[in-house]
């Protein structure tokens, strides 16, 4: 199994996954494609450019009056009796899930899916705290076993067959080679019962938080989120600032919309709306609620004139799902918690620019994903703009740089650029291209290019002459 | 200066010179087909189509008749605490974690999304741990749209709740649908019309 | 948009065609091609030999001084036409949607929203799909791949379908039609792998046509050396029999010149 440790190796990475792993590409754009088709008969249920244009507005009203709502939120979740944490950065909210844990004595957490934890790492620091981290969610417990990053955000799991699952349950927990999925969900649910039971603190992400009455949303289908905020006498939530919205009833367009783009349900099969602690007179629930506000980059995100939409996103996988460079590889090629399009724009804010390449230039720039974004994110606009981020930055091989300018040099010129087009015809078209590294790179695997014996605008000016030049007089001397 | 006014110091300076978006008024997520059935109607065609069961009964007389038969197949079952004496199997009680049926009385259902709206006054463990768990709920609750529902919800809310709107299920083992893994794999909603 | 009645109301607008560097170099038939049916549909074209490169290679790789530079290039050079018409809908496409913010004058606004993709001119400006064109394309089973930036930047989908109809062509499903062929510009030769993984998830599912066409050159150029390759690859590998040579990958101006002169018609 082959994943990037950071987007720094997407190249090498993709390459190596389409070589090594061909079943991973088929397994991937299966899920892909059949969530997609989901997706779409759920879109074509409603009025759906009227819910997308709603959902787009209501969150871009929410950021960029962010600061009230935050304070709001902050306001109402104390007086429903919920400790709120804030941290700027990925290390500190690890730190503050940790205090809660050693304070509490924790030894055992049960985590519910939650992007947001896989971002800021925080496994892998409680694990140092000696703290056992249990997922709960099938997909994430599956690829925890196998000692794996997700593949994509909503079905972790995906690029595992079967066969794969029989063989690691198996070995595991000595089930049959040929389990049906039945049993092999039975043994999951009866070891992972024992966990929720015994597990002292339940972690979670959150969906939305609903500034008006404190309220942390959560979307799943499995009943394990239900459980770890329900069982284990501590829940911890952690909430990128970008996930408010104003009030309780805004819930209903962002949870439906969300499901029908995630999966194409009209609502996740259980969402939970949480206010805070076990209050008097109910018979069960935590005795402690801890709400972290996360900022890692959203706020200097928030600040970027261009940039400030991607907040908008609902961590539906809608764009995953439909883009073609990810249908390819699966979320391994990545090299970081977020994949897909909407990895590459989101990256160079939390990761930083430097760090996050070459994701933005890993597209080619169909556009498929605006087109079934529920928030309407510009997505191919925004991977323009973090490439010309990252041109300015010298971030772009310099040759690259260098070739662009010669060649703008000669598009002003059209005298001296039609006389490089007709050289192009000469160039030593090499199998393996040692004479142009960029020939190489296209002839490895495909035909080489014909150029026309000669070309138009050269046989267009031989046959007309100076008739056609009135629009052009004077440009020869370049702009 | 701590984190938190650090956090509201970027925002603040990050929105300060934006150009204000306002709030485009409350969701009112049109379908492309207008649905005239009554809300208890759209619930059970939805609740059914995520592979949830719904029964139907006249009067709470009924729905217990119905609920000490079907409880029968059970050794055991756990109960919500707002489940009225006259609506509880007459199996033996067991912890929640321990029983093979969970008995719960839903605040409310919304008919657009097939849910069925569960109170933490009434126990979560026992909405989330027996493999079967039948819910009743009254038909004059089950209100047409989620966000009609959540406008009612707030006037008291507890400390959570769970919209519930099928089985447990996941795909997560090679895309191929399982049940019941973690929450009930059969849920029963018992609409109860007055 | 506006109706064929321009044309033929008496005062001719002047019609310049941008052929695009790349079909210009590698598809100059096809430019050639674009004028035949553009003259036998009534319009005199003119070829403004001061054209170059519209700038999208430099724009879609984040250089955009790069860009600026040859739109204002461009601009100038057809500032006189009345429109500008394409064999080309990534170019086009750049014209249209993004010359505007580029240069940010009036100016350039005005140039993009009289440029077309050759199809999107033929029936929105000259009403060609209205009735049959020519039977030039009769009993040919044609698959037709639609680039990215025609599809999504140009809104192009059925224009170019019709008039391959209007010509007698039998335009075949393809699954997988409206999805990338994996080109990007140099997004084909940064991430190879990926990239030919894309063109083969096409190609894997190809039906079996006497052609296949796109108005996009770059695209073809993708599907047809990839298809070249798994051809010969397909040989080396042993295959019993004659090895079945694919269809050929021909751009949409080519196809309509033959659709409306006949197939084998003269060449200029």
């Amino acid at each position: 199994m082959s994943f990037a440790d950071s987007p720094s190796e997407y190249a090498a990475a993709s390459a190596r996954i389409l070589r090594d792993e061909p079943t991973m590409r088929t397994a991937v754009t299966g899920a892909a494609r059949s969530k997609d088709d989901r997706r779409r008969a759920a879109w074509s249920q409603i009025d759906i450019e009227a819910w997308r244009d709603w959902a787009r507005d209501l969150k871009s009203h929410v950021l960029t009056h962010l600061d009230r709502y935050l304070e709001e939120a902050e306001r109402r979740l104390i007086e429903n009796g919920v400790r709120v944490h804030w941290a700027e950065t990925a290390e500190q909210a690890c730190a503050v899930v940790a205090s809660v844990a050693v304070v509490h004595r924790v030894r055992r957490v049960v985590k519910a899916k939650s992007m947001l934890t896989e971002e800021i790492g925080l496994n892998a620091h409680l694990e140092t705290h000696g703290i056992e981290v249990r997922e709960t969610d099938l997909g994430e417990y599956i690829i925890q076993l196998l000692g794996e990053p997700p593949s994509h955000i909503v079905g972790p799991s995906l690029h595992r067959s079967l066969d794969d699952c029989r063989r690691l349950f198996h070995e595991r927990f000595g089930t049959p080679l040929d389990a049906a999925p039945e049993i092999l969900a039975a043994t999951a649910r009866r070891v992972l019962r024992d966990d929720f039971l015994q597990a002292d603190l339940g972690v979670s992400g959150a969906n939305f938080l609903a500034a008006d009455t404190g309220t942390v949303a959560l979307i799943e289908n499995e009943g394990n989120i239900r459980i770890s905020t329900s069982l284990p006498r501590i829940h911890v939530a952690l909430v990128g600032i970008e996930k408010l919205v104003p009030e309780l009833e805004d819930l209903a367009g962002m949870i439906q919309l969300t499901a029908r783009s995630a999966t194409g349900q009209p609502i996740g099969n259980y969402v939970s709306l949480i206010q805070g602690p076990r209050r008097p007179g109910e018979p069960d629930g935590p005795d402690e609620v801890h709400v972290v506000f996360v900022d890692n980059g959203r706020s200097a995100l928030l600040a970027d004139e261009h940039a400030w939409e991607t907040l908008r996103c609902v961590r539906c996988g809608a764009c995953l799902n439909i883009c073609p460079v990810y249908r390819q590889t699966g979320g391994h090629a990545y090299g970081w918690a977020y994949s897909g399009p909407i990895g590459a724009i989101l990256a160079p804010a939390i990761l930083g620019l430097e760090e996050s390449m070459p994701l933005p230039f890993a597209s080619s720039l169909c556009g498929a994903c605006a087109e079934v974004c529920p928030v309407r994110i510009p997505i191919p606009e925004l991977l323009v703009y973090w490439r010309e981020r990252a041109v300015a930055a010298d971030l772009t091989p310099p040759m690259e740089r260098l070739a662009m300018k010669a060649y703008a040099n000669l598009a002003e010129r059209p005298a001296a650029f039609g006389a490089a087009s007709d050289l192009v015809r000469f160039l030593p078209i090499v199998k393996g291209g040692r004479a142009l590294p960029v020939l190489g790179s296209w002839t490895g695997a495909r035909g080489a290019p014909e150029p026309s014996t000669e070309r138009f605008l050269r046989k267009w000016e031989q046959t007309y002459g100076a008739a056609h030049e009135s629009s052009v007089r004077g440009k020869e001397e370049g702009q | 200066m701590n984190s938190r006014n650090r956090i509201l110091g970027y925002v603040r300076g990050a929105t300060g010179s934006r150009r204000r978006l306002a709030h485009p008024g409350r969701f009112d997520g049109r379908y492309l087909l207008d649905d005239d059935r009554a809300p208890w109607e759209r619930f059970a065609e939805m609740f059914s189509a995520a592979g949830g069961e719904v029964e139907r009964f006249g009067t709470e007389d009924e729905a217990a008749r119905w609920l000490v038969r079907f409880a029968e197949g059970f050794e055991s079952a756990t109960v919500g605490a707002t489940v009225p004496s006259r609506l509880r199997p007459r199996v033996p009680l067991a912890c929640p974690d321990l029983a093979a049926l969970g008995v719960s009385v839903a605040t409310g259902a919304i008919a657009e999304t097939g849910s069925l709206v569960l109170d933490a006054r009434d126990g979560r463990r026992s909405q989330l741990l027996a493999p079967t768990h039948v819910v009743f709920v009254r038909e004059k609750d089950i209100h047409p749209t989620m966000v009609y529902a959540l406008g009612r919800l707030r006037r008291d809310l507890p400390s959570a709740v769970g919209l519930h709107s099928g089985p447990s299920k996941s795909a997560d083992i090679g895309q191929i649908l399982v049940r019941g893994v973690h929450g009930p794999g059969r849920i029963i909603a018992a609409v109860v019309a007055s | 948009m506006s109706a064929p009645s321009a044309f033929h109301a008496g005062a001719a607008p002047r019609v310049a065609l941008f052929a695009t560097c790349l079909a210009d170099r590698f598809f100059a038939d096809a430019c050639a091609d674009a004028v035949r049916v553009l003259r036998h549909l009534g319009v005199e074209v003119e070829v403004p030999v001061g054209q170059t490169c519209c700038g999208q290679p430099a724009h879609s790789t984040g250089n955009r001084e790069e860009a600026v530079r040859m739109a204002r290039h461009t601009l100038a050079t057809f500032a006189d036409a009345d429109h500008v018409v394409l064999p080309s809908g990534s170019c086009a496409g750049m014209l249209r949607r993004f010359y505007g913010e580029l240069l940010g004058t009036p100016a350039a606004a005005a140039l993009g929203a009289r440029t077309w993709e050759l199809a999107q001119f033929l029936v929105h400006i000259l009403g060609a799909a209205a009735g049959p064109l020519g039977t030039g394309l009769a009993g040919r089973r044609v698959a037709y791949h639609h680039g990215c930036h025609a599809l999504r930047e140009l809104g192009v989908h059925d224009e170019p379908l019709a008039l391959l109809r209007a010509c007698g062509a039998d335009v075949v499903p393809w699954d997988g039609d409206t999805e990338c062929c994996g080109f990007g510009g140099l997004f084909s030769t940064r991430f190879p792998e990926v990239s030919v993984g894309m063109a083969d998830r096409k190609l894997d599912v190809l039906p079996d046509v006497d052609a296949v066409t796109s108005s996009d050159g770059g695209c073809l150029l993708q599907l047809a050396g990839r298809a070249l390759r798994r051809g010969r690859e397909q040989r080396t590998g042993g295959a019993r029999g004659a090895p079945r040579p694919g269809p050929p990958f021909v751009h949409l101006a080519t196809l309509l010149r033959e659709g409306l002169e006949g197939a084998g018609g003269p060449r200029p």
